[in-house]
């Protein structure tokens, strides 16, 4: 009985929680253009959106384009310079090492709008112009905390022998990283890539704020423009409708396995 | 060569990059907050938010909606994480799967669905509107740490407790909530400061009628008031400060989802 | 990892340095035209044409960057703060009147060579209305030429609203279309347009005159504009920056105060949906604004600049512009009336003020082009008062803290003081028992 009423709350709040979006799913499969009135099944608004065919909003497609480049660049790069840290940051000690951990932990603190207002100040500061580059540069300072945290514990798991070892029989640093530290390290940099390119695909705030006024648009400040000229495009609801489908697979494949896991070590 | 093999070296470019892109942009805020337009030091942009009506007004306001939102995800949301970590009453891993999945989808996609929800249900858009797409925005925030704390939770404590006769009531409120306080907080921290700077978001779901904190910097800064917004942000960086210290620093509970 | 994704990766990598080296260097300036303006509110087409049409005319080459606003402070204080290059750009009424004020924009010099000048194709109304701009002696028509224009009015659906009532402000506080009604987010509109209309009898009578109260932003006059307003904001749904259009052809709400522009595109995207939406400006008064080409102080191409505008003004790039952006170019003259005029759709009107005498019945747009007897009673919008009316607006718009707000911060916060103050001396007295206990026991061990 008790489990029955947990359950109860449990779906009722989820039901709650994904009304809009369901409803946003279900008017995504007609043509209507006002929202809530239903004309008839369609899939027009899909073909709609993949061949770009739709009234006044061409720059979707390119919306489209920039976030996922600038997702992938950030992601690499912060990938990348987040590993290197992390390896640094395991061998240092002291004072040096709580300084860079305080550094790398601010981002993830400060709210968006925080982090926006700072990096736009500072390319004001600088007088460098605002667009693709500061976009990607400021996507890059948020996203590569999250990377040092996914590596850093890889590097504590590992046997620090294994490195030496490879060093001691001759391998050059180089060759040590490439043969022994990087595939080590594979699962912490690939998490980290994900996380650094999910947040990079959901950033608004901090893209409003550092893309200058060339006319830069990723998909949220796309948005953002368009509901301010009052409710959502047709075409953006199944692109939504999309998007949330394809976050909920993702999650739900690496998700169900690590709890059932988990949930059957600790039984 | 000698660098290479010296690994903690290799922390150098980030902390390079850490303090260009992190550090000097706080400096640079708390430099133009405590600069005029041409440069010289003043207190001036801090006695303009004091006696700015509308500003002081939407501080408070935003304070209040903050506060009434996090109380509502405690609520509702201690309750669904407690019946989540539950062997007994859920076993289930998409349920969990689904109260994590909001936290990854853009808050502006899931206020404007929300907002339009609202329209077609005919609801007058207003302070009630908002609470709720608030409390939908951020609910997701408040379950996953409470979760992940209670799902971590030692259960002989409590089963201790019931043993020497402590009633259910008793053992909730004197070894549960003691417990899960640290997650409590750092749901707190995920939702009470994202809701006094989120822009965008109260005006979508009131129609421009109510404006939160975040809304007034980026008003500024986009204005090219750049003194006034950076005094502005330094507020709430102050408030950031406050609330931080109030988190219990040693337990780590948020993040890797993943 | 697979060697097709590391080329991948290496590609982006080198485009990522690319666009780092890039944004490093700069181009030549002297055939770059800086232009910055609203967004949405050109035919984009017509830059690649300036381009060439300018190649044409003067033998030179020239290329465009073309920058987008949505606020007009934000262009202003990039001009006036930080000193930025942008050859032409085109602020409201009221910036212009700024910037003519503190010198920040160049005389426009007019004379094109070989090249015809079509600058004198502006409406005569348009360069009256400039005249009126207050510039410390100067004449705002030797810097700047109009670009767009239009009024404010009340967009509405017939279906739940009598076009009878239009006629006055007043229909916004009837208690029948509470939480129908949206106002457009502009303070200066809102305020000059109902002072006007407020003081309609004033006017008739002769005892106020209509560019005196363009220029009031005394305490009385504030305050009876913010009493008018309270008798009608419980009705008001929200205060639009953008978004009204789309809600009233959505009929999520039935009545607009808004821009003639943003009005005529709303009518067109209802008529595609079969709706019916109307414009009305009241005939007790409202008021006119128009947005101009201007060369600011920093200008670092003047000359191209003053093509563009020139390139701006002939007829067809006007019509176009019209058709794009749905708002009207203050460009009179035949041509734009003969594309403008439709005698199957509209009844004939006065419009000799803005197309010239032989224009004194034509079949326009009423929404483009308002008949002479309203535009007579609408004023334009001076830089006057800005803190003022700021301040009124958000009194107005309320719905910001209230008693309760304060109550509960307090609460709170007493609350969270309470708190750690409670768990510290817990933990005080605690330590002091043990402490006591400590001191007992050594001195029992002592005693011993």
């Amino acid at each position: 009985m008790k489990k029955f009423f947990a359950q109860c709350y449990i779906w009722l709040l989820l039901v709650i929680l994904y009304a809009p979006i369901v409803f946003i799913g279900i008017f995504s499969f007609t043509e209507s253009k006002v929202l809530g009135n239903w004309t008839g099944f369609s899939t027009k608004l899909y073909s709609n959106l993949f061949t770009g065919d739709m009234q006044g909003t061409g720059s979707l497609m390119s919306a489209i384009e920039n976030t996922l480049l600038i997702a992938l660049i950030a992601a690499t790069v912060s990938t990348f310079l987040g590993t290197v840290a992390a390896i640094g940051i395991h061998n240092m000690r002291g004072r040096g090492k709580k300084a860079i951990t305080f550094l790398n932990n601010i981002p993830m603190l400060n709210p968006d709008i925080i982090t926006g207002v700072s990096l736009f100040l500072l390319f004001v500061f600088l007088h460098v112009s605002q667009g693709y580059v500061t976009v990607v540069l400021a996507h890059i300072t948020f996203c590569t905390p999250y990377v040092v945290l996914s590596v850093l514990p890889k590097l504590t798991q590992m046997n620090p022998n294994i490195y030496e070892a490879a060093l001691d029989l001759g391998a050059t640093p180089f060759q040590a990283l490439k043969k022994v530290l990087v595939p080590m390290l594979k699962p912490g940099m690939i998490s980290g890539f994900i996380l650094a390119f999910t947040m990079s695909l959901d950033d608004f705030a901090v893209t409003f704020f550092t893309r200058g006024t060339i006319g830069l648009d990723t998909l949220s400040t796309y948005i953002y423009t368009d509901a301010r000229k009052g409710g959502l495009t047709p075409e953006l609801r199944p692109l939504i409708t999309l998007m949330f489908v394809g976050v909920l697979v993702l999650l739900i494949v690496i998700n169900i396995r690590n709890i059932r896991n988990a949930r059957k070590a600790e039984e | 060569m000698r660098i290479m093999t010296k690994r903690s070296t290799w922390a150098l470019p980030y902390a390079i990059f850490l303090v260009l892109f992190v550090a000097l942009p706080l400096v640079i805020i708390i430099l133009y907050a405590f600069q005029d337009t041409s440069g010289s030091f003043t207190l001036a942009n801090f006695a303009k938010f004091l006696n700015d009506p509308d500003a002081i007004g939407t501080f408070a306001l935003s304070l209040e909606v903050a506060i009434e939102n996090t109380i509502i995800c405690i609520l509702l949301g201690y309750p669904a994480a407690w019946i989540l970590a539950n062997k007994k009453l859920n076993r289930s891993a998409v349920t969990i799967v689904l109260f994590i999945m909001p936290m990854w989808i853009n808050a502006l996609m899931r206020t404007l669905a929300t907002a339009e929800l609202f329209h077609v249900m005919g609801i007058q858009l207003g302070k009630g509107t908002l609470l709720v797409g608030m409390v939908y925005d951020y609910l997701p925030f408040m379950i996953y740490p409470i979760y992940n704390i209670l799902n971590k939770m030692d259960k002989s404590y409590a089963e201790a407790a019931s043993d020497l006769g402590a009633t259910p009531w008793q053992v909730f409120w004197k070894v549960q909530v003691p417990l899960s306080m640290p997650g409590i907080m750092s749901g707190v921290m995920m939702v009470f400061m994202p809701t006094v700077s989120t822009f965008a978001i109260s005006e979508f779901l009131t129609n421009n009628k109510i404006k939160l904190f975040g809304t007034i910097i980026q008003e500024n800064i986009n204005s090219s008031m750049w003194n006034y917004g950076a005094a502005l942000s330094l507020v709430m960086l102050v408030i950031i400060g406050i609330t931080s210290l109030l988190q219990d620093n040693k337990k780590d509970v948020s993040g890797g989802i993943v | 990892m697979p060697e097709k994704l590391k080329n991948k990766m290496k590609r982006l990598l080198y485009m990522f340095a690319a666009a780092l080296m890039l944004a490093g260097c700069s181009q030549g300036r002297d055939n770059i035209l800086k232009v910055y303006n609203w967004a949405d509110y050109i035919d984009e087409e017509l830059l690649g044409e300036f381009e060439q049409w300018y190649k044409e005319q003067t033998g030179e080459d020239v290329t465009i960057i073309y920058q987008t606003f949505d606020i007009n402070e934000t262009m202003l204080s990039k001009i006036e703060l930080g000193h930025e290059d942008y050859d032409v750009v085109c602020p409201s009424d009221y910036i212009i009147e700024r910037m003519l004020k503190s010198d920040l924009i160049l005389p426009i010099e007019r004379d094109f060579g070989s090249t015809p000048n079509y600058l004198g194709n502006v409406s005569p109304y348009i360069q009256e209305k400039l005249e009126q701009i207050e510039g410390d002696g100067k004449n705002a028509n030797d810097y700047c030429v109009g670009y767009m224009w239009g009024t404010v009015g009340l967009l509405y659906n017939p279906k739940y609203i009598d076009p009878q009532e239009v006629c006055s402000w007043d229909v916004l506080a009837n208690p029948a279309y509470k939480g129908k009604v949206l106002v457009k987010d502009a303070f200066r509109d809102v305020y000059t347009s109902l002072l006007i209309a407020l003081n309609k009898d004033e006017i008739l009578s002769g005892r106020k005159d209509l560019e005196s109260l363009t220029f009031d932003v005394s305490d009385e006059s504030v305050e009876m504009v913010e009493e008018y307003i309270n008798g009608f904001r419980e009705s008001v749904a929200g205060w639009e920056a953008d978004f009204g259009k789309e809600q009233m052809t959505k009929e999520l709400a039935w009545l607009n105060l808004s821009w003639s522009g943003d009005a005529q595109w709303a009518m067109d995207e209802a008529a595609e949906i079969g709706l019916e939406l109307d414009y009305a400006i009241p005939e007790t008064g409202s008021s006119v604004w128009f947005d101009g080409w201007v060369i600011p102080k920093y200008a670092h191409n003047v000359k191209a600049a003053r093509y563009f505008i020139n390139f701006m003004c002939m007829p067809e790039n006007a019509i176009r512009n019209m058709d794009m952006t749905g708002y009207v170019s203050v460009i009179g003259g035949d041509e734009v009336l003969e594309e403008m005029y439709d005698s199957d759709e509209y009844g004939p009107i006065d419009v000799s003020y803005f197309f010239g005498p032989q224009a004194d019945s034509a079949c326009v747009s009423p929404v483009l082009y308002p008949d002479g007897a309203i535009i007579e009673r609408c004023g334009i919008m001076h830089d006057v008062g800005t803190e003022k009316l700021l301040r009124m607006w958000s009194r107005v718009k309320g719905d910001s803290a209230s008693a309760w707000t304060y109550i509960l911060i307090f609460l709170v916060f007493s609350g969270l003081i309470f708190a750690v103050i409670y768990k510290y001396t817990k933990n005080r007295i605690r330590q002091q028992r043990y402490a006591k206990k400590r001191r007992k026991r050594n001195q029992q061990k002592m005693s011993r």
